[in-house]
């Protein structure tokens, strides 16, 4: 029994209780990960109801007097950014999964880094709008699009970011055993995490998709 | 394989992922003043409210709500949003977020400071968290409570008045949306964190620190909607209607702004209980075997994860309006006040219902208890629950009817309506089978929930005549809706939580609730509470609107006898206080091991619960609530303490 376990007044475990402890963190981080989609598409609903909700109603015929548009190119710029973050996180989570470490450090952090240059244009572009925020229904909309665009960026930099960190960190420490295959419970639970986040951030780009059209294309 | 095989063969480290592997302490942990615990919270978020103020002012001065008042709806967002920046991160809650930055990961966690002031922190263990959240709704019910005396007081006469008509429908807002942000967490909060795992024999939360973030956050909701009050009040009741809404003073910033914060807490915590009672269920604990209260946790969590988010979004867009100006519910600009009433009922509706399956939870799992035998039609509950959670996300036009809703809509929704009470009853007609002919121990808790049964019977039945739309049309609007929710909500939830919290304190606490004082607070409670509402059906079918100050004089009557049975019902959460700090503090009577004779698995465990819950990992070996049945098989087997070499404790 280890030192720590007897300071804590914690019985220590079977393996086979751990084992099954284990599982359930692991599995947790599973239905964590796709309950964060459901939290997250219910979110990101409700801007797109409200958008054809205004839409539709077209109250004083101010939903878009003059089809007024956000910047064309930086959205543009913006979700193709965003797609090759979705890219990178996932053909990284496919590298991992093989068995290349390197590969995947490489692809998250050119990841953190296109999402971190799509989250700067996002704001830059809130300076370059051709409308005020409350001149129509769509200029409002687009500007709770653009905040809910931020958050999104902010998450999947952030949710990147410290899954690399953290397999950086587990190399590491763990020496001579790679997270992509150790049985070491931490290498377990970051590939889990690895796998929730790929998850995410597919999702993110799909949804991204979405608004993109609805916002710069329709 | 069986256990005992194993414990020869023990490992040590960081494998179990439990909270409490113990780490050297960082500075943040230890005792002393350099700690973070709920002074430091204060601290930072009083100077985060400083700086957020600031910043407002900085970036937009002169921009202000009312020409030359001085006060600039961007600093009071700012202000209050950095204050609960500043909260959290005073309390110690940013902390692993920010490690994680540098790779730290939730296995290397840090034992908690073992002795009274972990109440005052930021903590792991679901436990405590149990504790902190009772602490917390009693507050928020305290001072909803007060707010509800000052309304009662201002009905007693209709033409001479204490406030003036501003400032009473401004008491009325903040009294509504207190009381329905505390009745959000009331059970799922002090009662879901602490027994869920208990009862499903985990020894941990999935995701602890997410727990312990929605507490706090919880409580940064709580004084961001108080803030409303100095900030002069909001003018729309709990519902937050534009345009209203928009025209609205500095107040209305901190009701959307507590709501988007309390919203986020709500959204963790049903996070948290879910993913906790989907994994962490203890070998053997099939879906058919789970207690009733943990299943209507679970479909509260799902209305939580799921709805909860639209109102978070409905918050920010008002936020925006207020801020920058966007015209999301300003109909002159392109937007639509319609649009706040849809996103608010979309979330509004489910709500209700957060608001009730986790009372049907404890009532299902006392009702065994008490009546000493199974729960009648126990699979029917738990479908009864699950099919009010996904109902529940396609009737909320039904608070719309009279809003300029298309006609042609109105007999789908009154017809979805309608059908949500079919699951509803099956529920109710579950309680009604295990109490019919049944032995009843008529101990304290049992008492609350037939109270329960006899309230939301009332409540139940107005809510049908309510989705009726043409009598929909004559009393929407009016003291009828009014009483038909008080009933479901304090008639239904709250007595609920008083069941649960006087059968569960002895094992939270170790101490018994003195019964005589309890009577006493029961037998007000339940008479007052009717003799209270009941009236008001009376005074809304009479036509006596909500949220006015004022009414006709032949109400008064009435009005009055409802005000005096008010008082009386704000008596007797006195006594319950007093109860509370007699049976607790002054003369404290130590709670036998399982008082009411429970199979439940929370009364299996040593008291005080150790922070590992379980010395080993329970195997449930049947279905619960097996009582008064001869040769029954005990509900779990706890595995071997001293004797490893059990054959019978295997997992498989
Ligand atoms: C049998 C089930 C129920 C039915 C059919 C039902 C139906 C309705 C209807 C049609 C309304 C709209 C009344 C109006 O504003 O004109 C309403 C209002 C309301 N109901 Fe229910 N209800 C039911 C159960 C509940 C439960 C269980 C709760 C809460 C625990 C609840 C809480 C409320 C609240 C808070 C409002 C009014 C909100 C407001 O306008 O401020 N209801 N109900
Ligand atoms: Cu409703």
């Amino acid at each position: 029994m280890s030192n720590s376990a007897i300071q804590s007044g914690q019985p220590s475990l079977s393996n086979e209780e751990r084992e099954y402890e284990m599982r359930a963190l692991i599995s947790s981080i599973w239905t964590g990960g796709r309950l964060f989609i459901g939290i997250y598409t219910f979110m990101l609903a409700s801007l797109v109801f409200s958008y054809f909700y205004l839409r539709s109603s077209d109250t004083g015929l101010l939903w878009r007097p003059d089809h007024v548009t956000a910047p064309r190119a930086f959205g543009f710029l913006i979700f193709g950014l965003s797609l090759v973050t979705g890219l990178l996180a996932y053909v990284g989570r496919k590298r991992l999964v093989m068995g290349s470490f390197q590969d995947f450090s490489v692809a998250a952090w050119s990841g953190v880094v296109t999402g971190l240059i799509a989250l700067l244009l996002q704001i830059i572009e809130l300076s370059h709008l051709s409308f005020y925020p409350g001149s129509s229904g769509y200029a409002s909309t687009f500007i709770g699009f653009a905040v809910m665009n931020i958050v999104s960026l902010v998450i999947s930099a952030y949710w990147l970011e410290t899954t690399v960190a953290r397999g950086m960190r587990i190399r590491r420490e763990v020496e001579g055993e790679n997270p992509e295959f150790s049985s070491n419970p931490r290498a377990r639970a970051f590939r889990a995490d690895v796998a929730a986040m790929s998850y995410f951030q597919v999702f993110l780009t799909l949804a991204g998709a979405l608004l993109f059209a609805m916002f710069y294309l329709m | 394989m069986t256990i005992s095989d194993e414990r020869s063969t023990e490992v040590s480290g960081p494998v179990s992922g439990h909270p409490h592997n113990t780490r050297k302490l960082s500075w943040t942990q230890r005792p002393g003043l350099l700690s973070q615990n709920l002074l430091t919270a204060i601290v930072f978020g009083v100077i985060g409210y400083l700086i957020g103020h600031w910043f407002g002012n900085y970036l937009a001065s002169g921009y202000s709500y009312i020409a030359n008042s001085g006060q600039n709806s961007i600093a009071n967002t700012l202000a209050l949003a950095f204050g609960v920046v500043g909260w959290l991160g005073g309390i110690g809650a940013l902390n692993y977020p920010f490690a994680k930055l540098f790779g730290v990961d939730g296995l290397e966690e840090e034992s908690p400071v073992d002795n009274w002031s972990k109440y005052f922190r930021y903590s792991l263990d679901h436990k405590i968290v149990g504790l902190q959240y009772v602490v917390g709704v009693l507050l928020f019910m305290f001072t909803g409570g007060l707010l509800a005396m000052a309304i009662r007081t201002e009905l007693l006469n209709p033409t001479t008045h204490i406030f003036s008509p501003d400032v009473y429908i401004k008491i009325v807002s903040e009294h509504g949306t207190i009381m329905m942000m505390m009745a959000t967490s009331i059970i799922v909060g002090p009662l879901g964190n602490y027994f869920v795992p208990l009862m499903i024999g985990a020894r941990r939360m999935a995701f602890p620190r997410i727990e312990a973030l929605s507490f706090w956050i919880f409580t940064a909701g709580y004084m961001v909607i108080f803030s409303a009050l100095p900030y002069g009040g909001f003018p729309t009741g709990w519902t937050g209607y534009a345009p209203l809404q928009t025209q609205a003073g500095p107040g209305m910033v901190s009701y959307l702004l507590g709501f988007a914060v309390i919203g986020l807490g709500m959204i963790l915590a049903g996070f948290n209980q879910a993913v906790t009672i989907i994994n962490y269920r203890a070998p053997g604990m099939t879906w058919s075997r789970v207690p009733v209260f943990v299943w209507s946790i679970l479909a509260t969590a799902a209305l939580l994860t799921l709805a909860t988010p639209v109102l978070f979004a409905g918050g920010l867009f008002g936020l925006l309006d207020k801020t920058v100006q966007t015209a999301f519910y300003v109909d002159e600009h392109g937007g639509s006040s319609y649009l706040w009433q849809n996103l608010f009922w979309f979330f509004g509706h489910p709500e209700v219902y957060i608001m009730a399956l986790p009372g049907f939870g404890i009532a299902g799992e006392l009702l065994p208890v008490f009546c000493r035998r199974p729960l009648f039609a126990y699979k029917v509950s738990a479908a009864g629950m699950i099919g009010v959670a996904l109902l529940s996300f396609f009737v909320w036009q039904h608070h719309l009817f009279q809003s300029g809703i298309n006609p042609d809509m109105r007999p789908l929704f009154m017809l979805t309506t309608e059908l949500i009470s079919i699951p509803t009853g099956f529920i109710y007609l579950v309680g009604m089978g295990t109490l019919y002919r049944a032995k009843i121990r008529f101990e304290l808790p049992m008492l609350f929930v037939l109270a329960l049964f006899f309230n939301f019977l009332i409540g139940g039945v107005t809510g049908v005549f309510l989705s009726d739309v043409p009598v929909n049309v004559t009393v929407h609007g009016g003291f009828f809706v009014l009483s038909h929710f008080h009933y479901t909500i304090m008639g239904g939830l709250l007595f609920a939580f008083m069941a649960g919290l006087y059968y569960w304190l002895p094992k939270m606490t170790g101490k018994m609730m003195n019964k005589k004082i309890g009577k006493v607070h029961f037998w007000l409670m339940f008479v007052f509470f009717n003799l209270t509402f009941f009236p008001m059906f009376i005074i809304g079918l009479l036509g006596q609107p909500r949220r006015v100050f004022t009414y006709a004089t032949n109400l008064q009557g009435l009005n009055d006898f409802s005000s005096i049975s008010a008082f009386i019902l704000g008596f007797s959460f006195l006594v319950f206080f007093f109860n509370l700090v007699y049976s607790m503090w002054i003369k404290p009577e130590v709670a036998p091991a399982n008082p009411w004779e429970s199979l439940g698995l929370e009364w299996q465990t040593a008291t005080p619960v150790p922070s590992y819950n379980f010395e080993r990992i329970p195997v449930i070996m049947t279905e619960p609530y097996r009582y008064s049945e001869e040769g029954a098989p005990a509900f779990a087997d706890f595995g071997p303490k001293d004797a490893p070499d059990s054959p019978t404790h295997t997992m498989a």
